[in-house]
């Protein structure tokens, strides 16, 4: 494990100085580039956030995207009402006449970031004790979650008055943090999306080397076994699905930093079939190696769409169909399992070489 | 009480629609514990093959039914030795290479026929409505509704009654033993899988008169069909009829109570408690897996 942990540490900076000094420098510390750059790294931090509860626990969360969306409409609710004063837009189109009570606290930056981290993970935890308690596993967390997140989009694209509806929430301010406006088209802004991914990254690698870490992947093998043992299973799970949640909403806070918007569409079943696609693709062990494949997957997106206009979702369905197929632990596993071969091979090689010089 | 009998009937029809579909997922769910989320594709795919033979070879909807059957159940054939095949043993990442599948197919339409709905004509001989008192049936629905019947009863025939049938079962309660005596459950699995995709298709040939035809009507639809088959547990036809039953009054009813999209988080949130208490589902088949 030690060695493990040591292979994942050297990763973490390498990951770290490449998206902090290398990445700009290639993108020539353009406001653009930097911004589309910015939207790749907020959406690593949710694909590590599954690769927690998918690859440590092996809890399939096919609703990731709703508790993404909380946390980047919690930011969302926060920026209009400090680009409106009184009542937002829409709410004057939909005959609203006071500011409903549940928009009302968003009015403080701190109850937004708090509220952006601590409602998904609130909800993911009570979604978790539902289905864990009843020792609910495999293919039926995927369905309870996926009918989770069709009936929470749902519901957002029903209450109009308080949602903005199918049009989401537009027309934002900026972030002020400390007095700094946050412009999203600015080196600044870029640094700290960044360091934001190398924080939950760094959270993330401790989380799984450490015992908890540890336990999780024990229940993910065998759950029954990990109970005989006397661990409380339902409260690992749980436990890992808030922790999952909350990176999620985080993610989705600074996703609307990045685009200025929010969209129902955060929300959609193709949206968090999405997270599982990169997630995949990376490989869902290793944290890191998932924000990589959701920083890969999206760049390839935005490069092949400028190639092909119309056909760059078939190459993205045929690249996943290929993935899970011929390498079901992702670009991670054919990492791992080529640095195992080269060792077995080095390790032939020494063996031989004692044989051939017995008494020396 | 006149609105009441008519919501009834709209839920029956949905029930119908839903059961179509859902009887292919069901059996390819029963049989080999694959969630094939390109379901809702294979429905998109018989809507166009509909669509082009009425258009291109001016077939109606009734004749066309056997071709669409034949050439849906010919993708799905090909998918399943492509790739389904090959992952029998993890049944999780065939959700994900199935739905893979469906954005493949997907994009394929659209890139080929184009994004914008078409629309079909439904059959002349099946048009006006069964009006009797206040009810009013159209008899398009009417005729899908006792049309899915019969394939339920045709699907419990070819399962119960045939040789097809038996060694499905067979394989179905314990594959080894089943190859040991000579069954080949691969050949098994692909035609079932096939019969299934097929099935899809007449659904969705079905449903074009009553929903536009577009590249993305599958995505919904799977969900829904799913959440079915999971209601009705696994692999149980009878179970899948009644869910889809079920499923379909409950909508029409919570929706004129509340409304529809109310209704439909309603009825998701009855799901997904059923499947927290029951989670083999309201009549699960007593198999060895």
């Amino acid at each position: 494990m030690s060695s493990k942990f040591q292979y994942d540490l050297v990763a973490l900076v390498i990951f770290a100085l490449v998206v902090a000094f290398g990445v700009p420098a290639v993108m020539n510390y353009d406001g653009f580039e930097l911004n589309t750059f910015a939207r790749y790294l907020a959406l690593a931090i949710v694909s590590m956030a599954l690769s927690l509860s998918w690859g440590t626990a092996g809890l399939l969360n096919l609703g990731q995207a709703a508790t993404f969306g909380m946390g980047s409409y919690a930011m969302a609710m926060h920026l209009k009402l400090r680009a409106s004063d009184g009542l937002p837009d829409f709410m004057g189109w939909n005959n609203v006449e006071t500011l409903p009570w549940l928009w009302v606290p968003f009015e403080s930056l701190t109850f937004t970031l708090l509220a952006g981290l601590l409602v998904p993970a609130f909800i993911g935890g009570l979604i978790a004790i539902f289905m864990f308690r009843a020792r609910i596993a495999g293919v039926f967390v995927a369905i309870i979650t996926l009918a989770f997140l069709v009936a929470f989009q749902l519901l957002f694209i029903n209450q109009q008055g308080l949602t903005g509806g199918q049009n989401g929430l537009t027309g934002l301010a900026q972030m002020s943090l400390f007095g700094w406006t946050v412009d999203p088209y600015s080196m600044g802004f870029y640094n700290l999306v960044a360091g934001c991914l190398v924080v939950a990254l760094a959270f993330g690698v401790y989380l799984t080397h450490s015992k908890f870490g540890l336990i999780l992947r024990a229940i993910r093998e065998d759950a029954d076994r990990a109970r005989f043992f006397g661990y409380n299973v339902a409260s690992y799970q749980t436990l890992v699905f808030c922790i999952s949640a909350a990176l999620a909403g985080w993610a989705g806070m600074l996703y609307t930093l990045v685009l200025e918007f929010a969209s129902p569409t955060y929300m959609s079943v193709s949206f968090s079939l999405a997270i599982v696609i990169w997630c995949a693709v990376g490989g869902r062990e290793s944290v890191i190696a998932a924000a990589f494949g959701a920083i890969v997957v999206n760049m390839l997106e935005g490069r092949l769409s400028d190639v092909f206009v119309e056909g760059w979702h078939l190459i993205l369905g045929v690249i996943f169909v290929l993935v899970v197929m011929f390498m079901p632990r992702g670009i991670y596993g054919l990492l791992s399992d080529s640095v195992r071969k080269i060792r077995r091979i080095r390790r032939t090689r020494d063996q031989r070489g004692v044989e051939t010089f017995p008494n020396t | 009480m006149d609105v009441i009998a008519n919501q009834l009937f709209a839920g029956l029809s949905m029930a119908s629609i839903l059961l179509m579909i859902a009887l292919g997922l069901a059996i390819i769910y029963g049989a080999m514990g694959v969630i094939n989320l390109a379901h809702g594709e294979f429905v998109m795919l018989g809507a166009y093959a509909t669509w082009a033979l009425q258009t291109y070879a001016g077939i109606g909807i009734l004749p066309a039914l056997p071709l669409v059957f034949i050439s849906v159940a010919a993708v799905g054939w090909i998918v399943e030795k492509v790739v389904v095949q090959n992952l029998y043993h993890r049944p999780l990442d065939t959700i994900l290479a199935t739905w893979g599948i469906g954005i493949i197919l997907q994009q394929a339409v659209r890139l080929g026929v184009g994004a914008e709905s078409r629309f079909v004509k439904g059959p002349a001989l099946l048009s006006g409505n069964t009006e009797i008192g206040p009810l009013i049936m159209s008899n398009y629905r009417l005729f899908v509704i006792v049309f899915s019947m019969a394939v339920l009863a045709a699907t419990w025939v070819l399962m119960t009654r045939t040789e097809f049938g038996m060694k499905l079962r067979a394989v179905i309660q314990n594959r080894a033993i089943s190859e040991c005596y000579g069954i080949e459950a691969k050949r098994v699995y692909s035609i079932t899988f096939a019969y299934g995709a097929g099935l899809a298709g007449i659904a969705g040939a079905l449903i074009t008169p009553l929903f536009s035809t577009i590249p993305t009507m599958g995505t919904g639809l799977v969900v829904d069909a799913f959440l079915v088959v999971i209601v009705g547990g696994l692999g149980s036809l009878i179970g899948s009829a009644a869910a889809s039953v079920l499923i379909g009054e409950a909508t029409a009813i919570f929706s004129i109570v509340i409304n529809d999209t109310l209704g439909r988080i309603a009825v998701l949130a009855g799901i997904i408690l059923l499947i927290r208490f029951r989670p083999r589902g309201l009549f699960p088949t007593e198999t060895r897996r």
